[in-house]
């Protein structure tokens, strides 16, 4: 690929990504909200995330999966119980890596 | 000095009134140490495929230093392997990242007062985890800007460095399907979802984004359902608590 197209697209994607984190932090910590306003900014990052992991465990690579196919879907449960009880990012995550190896391999 | 602890466990307080910078960027660090190896691999996979699409190792690790954007930039390959030109690109790469103007809205409500250099810091090194991360600690009071200045910098060096061994042993690597990559992200985002469903208000408005999230992924064209169902949620879930 043309390296100029590919700078091009390097620079693209990094103007463009800064210029959508910034100007919402920017603005609105220097504007005083209603409380409601608060409150439904509160409730973003469970729902994002929640709209992460569906999108991510249901679609894999944009295929839907049924539940007996999908070992995303079953590593993620494990990988959801072993946070609840043991508070550990980093314990769910390389449980939930490894599991996804294992029902990889029993599912096909 | 100013010390951004407002509440803190009894315990600690006794312990630690007010650590310094250091200590809290250190804590920053250790808060996104599992970022760092969740990033690492993807990053890795990243260079790999940057690499077999014609990027020297030079321009995939600029481009995971500067867009820093996961997902953004792995459809970014798709595309541009698709023969997508570069406006194309940029644009859908911009889509599936609208979802940052939300977070950056959110995180706003952590970071008011603070000086526009630090929140452009933050910004830039704002993604899925890091927001996850330090929302979480803000809400137990204990995060500031040097704290949340060391999850971004862990959070990045492991993308950055991923992506550069990634693209520079691309052929000693081979496929990094075999190692469960493609899992990292969503095991990364299962575990910040439960830390995130603190209250069943909270639990119920995760249910109502994945039931959003189902249905928006069958009516709309990908990836608008990213941003779509948080706002839907969100709104819901104020409405119903008012």
């Amino acid at each position: 690929m043309n390296s100029s197209v590919i700078w091009a697209v390097v620079i693209g994607m990094a103007v463009v990504n800064f210029a959508i984190r910034f100007p919402s932090i920017a603005i609105l910590s220097r504007t005083e909200l209603p409380a409601w306003a608060k409150r439904w900014l509160s409730y973003i990052p469970v729902s994002a995330m929640a709209t992460l992991v569906v999108g991510g465990v249901v679609r894999p690579d944009g295929r839907w999966l049924g539940p007996l196919e999908n070992p995303y879907l079953w590593a993620a449960a494990v990988t959801g119980v072993v946070y609840w009880r043991l508070r550990s990012f980093l314990g769910a995550t390389v449980v939930g890596v490894i599991c996804f190896l294992a029902f990889t391999a029993l599912l096909g | 000095m100013l010390c951004y602890h407002r509440r803190m466990p009894e315990e600690m307080r006794k312990q630690d009134t007010c650590p310094s910078q250091r200590a809290r960027f250190v804590r920053g660090l250790k808060l996104g140490l599992p970022i760092f190896l969740g990033y690492a691999p993807i990053g890795a996979a990243f260079g790999i495929v940057a690499r077999g699409l014609g990027f020297t190792p030079l321009q995939a690790a600029v481009c995971s230093g500067t867009a820093l954007a996961g997902a953004g930039q792995l459809i970014a390959l798709q595309l541009l392997g698709a023969g997508a030109g570069v406006a194309a690109v940029v644009f859908t790469t911009a889509i599936v990242n609208l979802r940052y103007i939300l977070f950056g809205a959110a995180l706003s409500q952590h970071v008011t007062g603070m000086p526009l250099l630090r929140q452009a810091f933050l910004a830039y090194t704002l993604t899925d985890e890091t927001f996850a991360v330090n929302i979480d600690d803000s809400r137990r009071e204990t995060a500031s800007f040097a704290s949340m200045a060391g999850v971004g910098v862990i959070a990045w060096a492991g993308w950055v460095l991923g992506t550069t061994v990634g693209a520079l042993a691309a052929g000693a690597i081979g496929d990094p399907t075999r190692f469960g990559v493609q899992f990292a992200m969503p095991a990364m985002f299962t575990a910040l979802l439960v830390a995130q469903a603190e209250d069943r208000t909270h639990v119920l408005t995760a249910v109502v984004a994945a039931i959003f999230a189902i249905g928006l992924m069958l009516i709309l064209p990908d990836p608008w359902y990213l941003i779509v169902a948080p706002i839907l949620a969100a709104t819901v879930a104020t409405v119903v608590h008012r």
